[in-house]
């Protein structure tokens, strides 16, 4: 049986390097290319008619952008929406990689820890950032939860700094491992199918039929949650210790 | 009404995000505390035992306040 974990390996089409960095193109950096291509030209194509009676592409633009709205508004407030390129942009990047991935043929460039990785770092970073810049010093607080007894803080900074750090590890690892999961369960299933021949071939392949489904449901999930997620961590950096307007 | 106020998109949204939130925890606490043991301190192994449970009550935390998210 091949091995289920072929299809995340990656060939150098072109050996480049700058300064002694790596930057080879790969399947990944051109499927990435893609991507921002597809992305962009599609968004631009919505908002250039800007009709008073919508047609196809610019009512899904619309609904889109009331999408992120909602998303924004449920986590940050009306204080959020100067994110919105932000967070659209990064919303419609990871959706189109995780459904691109889905082509057989193509490649998941969110199945890539290191693409993951960087996404969830500078969303962190950004929400540090953000949190220094609107309260000062005063943030580090965000390291001391409301009401603590003086007694307690040994154990709770430690727990917050914990809690704080596993922010970006989480988010990485969710997205990253959530792809990779779905392709290897696929891979695996594939090759039943094959090796199971007519006779009881066809029980895998149904089975690939659901996942199939099942992954078009989750690369939306995935790319919902992270976007939901930076708005969170973003919402927490602007309002401390959350005495923040819930709109609900 | 929006997607995101959907209840069953948003509601499977938040419950694929708490399990790797007690697992993240884990793996930043843990990581601290092996880290600590090898390179900073001679206190092998009890960085990584203090370190994991800290990382496993952070855990709890975050699940917590995820959870709390949810009303």
């Amino acid at each position: 049986m091949d091995n289920p974990l072929h299809p995340f390996e990656l060939h150098n089409f072109a050996e480049i390097s700058l300064f002694g960095l790596d930057i080879s193109i790969n399947k990944a950096v051109i499927l990435m290319w893609i991507v921002v291509v597809l992305v962009a030209t599609l968004m631009i194509r919505a908002a250039a008619g800007r009709k008073l009676v919508p047609g196809k592409l610019q009512n899904l633009a619309e609904l889109f952008v009331e999408f992120i709205r909602g998303i924004i508004l449920d986590t940050m407030g009306q204080d959020g929406m100067r994110f919105f390129p932000l967070i659209g942009s990064l919303f419609l990047f990871i959706l189109f990689c995780n459904l691109l991935g889905l082509i057989p043929g193509s490649y998941t460039v969110t199945s890539q820890i290191v693409v993951t990785a960087v996404f969830a770092l500078s969303v962190y970073a950004l929400s540090i950032i953000v949190g220094f810049a609107v309260h000062g010093v005063k943030f580090l607080g965000i390291l001391v939860p409301s009401g603590t007894p003086a007694w307690l803080l040994p154990l709770m900074i430690p727990i917050e700094l914990i809690s704080q750090l596993a922010r970006p590890v989480s988010l990485a690892v969710r997205l990253f491992a959530n792809m990779t999961a779905g392709h290897v369960t696929l891979a695996v299933l594939f090759s039943l199918t094959i090796s199971g021949g007519l006779l009881i071939g066809w029980v895998p392949f149904a089975a690939t039929l659901f996942i199939g489904g099942l992954e078009v449901f989750i690369a939306f999930i995935q790319a919902y949650i992270f976007s939901v997620l930076t708005c969170v961590y973003i919402g927490d950096a602007l309002n401390l210790h959350g005495h923040e307007a819930h709109a609900h | 009404m929006s997607p995101s106020n959907d209840p069953f998109y948003a509601g499977f949204g938040q419950a694929v995000r708490i399990g790797t939130e007690l697992l993240a925890a884990m793996i930043v606490g843990g990581g601290l505390g092996w880290l600590a043991d090898t390179y900073l301190l001679p206190t092998q192994p009890w960085g990584l035992v203090v370190g994991l449970i800290l990382g496993a009550a952070a855990g709890m935390l975050n699940a917590y306040r995820a959870a709390q998210r949810l009303k």
